[in-house]
């Protein structure tokens, strides 16, 4: 009972005394206080809103609507998701929306493939090999600062600059997503890099290996299925955002959502929120079967 | 101190080293205040088979690394197979003389095992054949011929992570043989291991130096073992030489001495 | 030998696996529209001068109070909405994690559908949720912050549910055999072995909504999303690597906040 009740003590350590998680959590408490006063007390909070039952009725109709309940139907008075032909319709923007997703992962990839090596410290500074030279250790900050910062800026605002130079369809918005998850890929490979197992590198420098060799040889056969894992993982986050990017993008089922939404046919909205809860559960299935097959040991 | 010692530490140098295919002089290595090797003279023949025995941070795997060119020593010269080392990364030359085993083997468990023994090749290999043989394995033969000299031939495609620990420390063996370097060290290579694995490894890395016509130096704690498969024995405590003995002079007296935490005096005759 | 066991196999599959990819990746290039040019008729210039814009970003005193102004209005939504999202995910998480009520089937047919409804709410993005409220409530910050909070409550929900889980069960036996309740074990014995993790998940989810408050621009909420739109469209670009300046930083600054506060809680 002592050690358990030790194990109970010791859950609640970092929380004791004023300690840097402590004065944190009072941080975060005194900003959240001041961020909730700012949205409530600020000009279109929208609280006063919530208690006149105006638009507690408007969100009523709104969601009757999108159901076909009531009213803002196309065609011959149906719910465009008891329509066979709308259901083709969409789904061939399904399909292209999961080609962008497919297209920003493989950009993301590439990209990641080509530039992760030099990212990880101990391959930059010569410890697996190598020289370190002022090159290298400038590109490896270089990168390290590129992948921090494609990572930062949200896919959304990455599509919002690149629809100003290329022109509307799936690549922009498959580029967006890919810069964003380059970012996020980049750093988890190399970090994957940076914690390997030194040994096998070193063995196969002493059995003769140069720089390419030990990279082809030795880092690169146990960074792979890490790498495919990270891929893979974010492939599923990927599908849920490949909407949303497609709303400035132009391409697949986002730009759909965003017309009928402005035409207000909302069961059409619904139509393809369906398809985009479809394509979400397919890519999460499909994604999870594939990281079986490549299961890091 | 041994008068054995003594002799390898002078009389043998101002001859001609060429007979020598391990020739060190005065190599010592400090990391930070602590002194893993002391100035340390050591000098082998093909044909002699060396044990390192002390406690541990005795110094032996300083001495190992040394010899295989990974870690540059402080001080003293190197010449292996009569060639200087003076400034030679680990890598293409050193590996046609130096071939180095660690008992955590250092396989790449990612790739399957015929890769992982034509490792072994990487030294002699250009650029062009070592990438293609990733995706086609060149000179698959050769492996299934070594493999099946270690009794693991049907393994040769296998993931090396799925076999089994005895297995893979074959196919470590296996990548030393087709390297075939002239000095076979080995960092202990049997210990965690069960007497008749310990001595069936021996007897292969013995095995392979005897056919190259070269050395082995291996770092264990075994006394039955070192006699039965070793000719030399070199003592070391806190990186300083203690005996340098033929390997039936070693007496369980001594190794207990070497290892006593009380630093009594080594009984050596 | 079964197919996960399978050395053969596990080997072929990670080949055969990297060959679908490649050939997904070359079968997705085809289904982009070639024929019409990659870049819009004025977009080569605006490619060009983009990148030129960053020397410098615009740096007059005016305009960065304005993204200042517009950091602290993300940072308002973000840490609304991740409030919120703790307030909504917890007792969701709780009921999810099938601590609570007496054992049995009711309990995990409860938690079964609470799981469910955790897997729908993070299912749908956050900017999906913003343009269904605005759509519905009209266009007000309570909607961006319901909108981040509802799908950061499905991700929040899920991980504190299988943290209540994984707890030892050594200390809940200590107070189940001194006559605690399953709410009691609950609140004496799974949350406090868990707290830190809580905090240490909620504060990591912090990062991530920062990004989210920033695209609320979309439905028209400000921040700094909105001004880098509102840039984008006066064809303004130092101004807009200006403001993507301030989301770096201000991601940086929050990823530092939650790293450090992590690692001593972790540590």
């Amino acid at each position: 009972m002592t050690t358990d009740n030790s194990k109970l003590v010791e859950a609640t350590r970092g929380l004791r005394g004023i300690t840097f998680p402590r004065v944190s959590l009072y941080g975060f408490l005194v900003l959240s206080v001041v961020s909730w006063a700012y949205i409530i007390f600020g000009v279109d909070s929208g609280l006063g809103d919530l208690f006149t039952g105006r638009s507690w009725s408007n969100a009523g109709h709104f969601f009757s609507q999108l159901l076909g309940l009531e009213g803002g139907l196309t065609g011959g008075g149906r719910p465009a998701f008891f329509d066979l032909g709308r259901w083709g319709e969409t789904g061939k923007l399904a399909y292209k929306t999961l080609m962008m997703s497919v297209l920003a992962i493989g950009l993301a990839g590439f990209g990641v493939l080509v530039t992760f090596l030099p990212a990880a410290r101990n391959v930059s500074n010569g410890e697996l090999g190598g020289s370190p030279s002022l090159a290298l250790g400038v590109l490896y900050h270089v990168l390290r600062l590129f992948f921090a910062f494609t990572r930062a800026v949200p896919e959304l605002i990455w599509a919002m600059v690149i629809v100003f130079f290329l022109s509307p369809g799936i690549l922009p918005g498959a580029i967006a997503l890919g810069l964003h998850n380059y970012g996020i890929v980049g750093k988890l490979s190399a970090e994957v890099v940076e914690n390997m197992d030194p040994g096998p590198a070193r063995a196969l420098r002493s059995a003769g290996a140069g720089n390419i060799q030990m990279l082809a040889y030795g880092i690169i056969p146990q960074a792979m299925p890490h790498f495919l894992t990270y891929l893979l993982y974010r492939w599923e986050v990927v599908i849920r955002t490949t909407v949303v990017v497609g709303f400035v993008s132009a391409g697949g089922l986002g730009q759909e959502f965003r017309l009928n939404l402005s035409f207000f046919q909302y069961t059409d909205v619904f139509l393809i929120i369906l398809w985009y809860l479809i394509l979400v559960l397919a890519v999460d299935l499909l994604s999870a079967f594939l990281r079986r097959m490549v299961l890091v040991r | 101190m041994s008068q054995y010692q003594n002799s390898s530490n002078r009389a043998t140098h101002d001859i001609n080293h060429s007979r020598f295919l391990v020739d060190g002089r005065g190599l010592s290595k400090v990391f930070g205040t602590l002194t893993a090797v002391s100035p340390l003279d050591i000098a082998i023949k093909a044909g002699e088979r060396v044990a390192l025995v002390g406690p541990s941070g005795s110094g032996k795997s300083t001495i190992l690394y040394i010899l295989a060119g990974l870690i540059p020593p402080d001080s003293g010269d190197l010449f292996l197979d009569s060639k200087s080392t003076v400034g030679l990364q680990p890598g293409r030359e050193l590996s046609e003389s130096v071939g180095l085993i660690r008992q955590q083997l250092d396989l790449v468990p990612q790739l399957p095992v015929v890769q992982n023994v034509l490792a072994g090749r990487l030294g002699k290999w250009g650029l062009l054949r070592s990438l293609v043989s990733l995706f086609s394995a060149r000179e698959r033969d050769s492996v299934l011929a070594t493999l099946s000299k270690l009794g693991i031939a049907d393994k040769i495609d296998e993931p090396t992570s799925q076999l089994s620990g005895g297995e893979q420390q074959r196919v470590a063996i296996a990548r030393l043989m087709l390297q075939a370097p002239k000095i076979i060290l080995a960092d202990e290579p049997v210990s965690s291991l069960d007497p008749a694995r310990a001595d069936e490894i021996l007897r292969l890395l013995t095995g392979l130096a005897d056919d190259i016509g070269g050395v082995m130096v291996a770092s264990l704690h075994a006394p039955d073992l070192i006699r039965e498969h070793f000719t030399r024995v070199i003592g070391l405590r806190e990186g300083v030489l203690q005996f340098d003995i033929p390997s039936e002079e070693l007496m369980p007296s001594v190794l207990e001495a070497l290892y006593d935490l009380d630093q009594q005096p080594i009984p050596i005759s | 030998m079964t197919w996960t066991n399978s050395p053969f196999r596990s080997l072929d599959a990670r080949r055969l696996l990297s060959l679908v990819l490649i050939g997904a990746f070359v079968w997705s290039l085809s289904s982009v529209d070639w024929r019409g040019g990659i870049v819009h008729t004025g977009g080569g210039d605006a490619l060009k001068d983009f990148p030129l814009a960053l020397f410098p970003p615009e740096l007059s005193p005016g305009f960065l109070k304005l993204g200042l102004i517009a950091s602290w209005q993300t940072v308002v939504h973000a840490v609304a909405g991740i409030t919120l999202a703790i307030i909504i995910g917890l007792p969701l998480g709780i009921i999810a994690s099938g601590s609570l009520g007496k054992p049995g089937r009711v309990r995990m047919l409860v938690a079964a559908v609470m799981r469910f409804i955790l897997a729908f709410m993070r299912s749908i993005h956050e900017l999906i949720w913003a343009v269904l409220f605005v759509a519905a409530f009209g266009l007000s910050s309570l909607a961006a912050v319901l909108a981040i909070a509802i799908p950061y409550a499905g991700i929040l929900g899920r991980i504190y549910s299988e943290l209540l889980n994984d707890v030892s069960e050594g200390p809940l036996d200590g107070l189940r055999s001194a006559g605690a309740s399953p709410a009691g074990v609950l609140i004496y014995g799974r949350m406090p072995m868990v707290l830190t993790d809580l905090l240490s998940y909620g504060f990591y989810r912090f990062e991530c909504a920062i990004r989210a408050a920033a695209i609320m621009s979309f439905v028209g909420i400000r921040g700094l999303g909105f001004e880098i739109q509102l840039s984008l469209h006066d064809l303004k670009f130092a101004e807009v690597w200006t403001l993507l300046l301030f989301l770096f930083g201000l991601v940086l600054l929050v990823d530092y906040w939650s790293t450090s506060v992590r690692r001593s809680l972790n540590s």
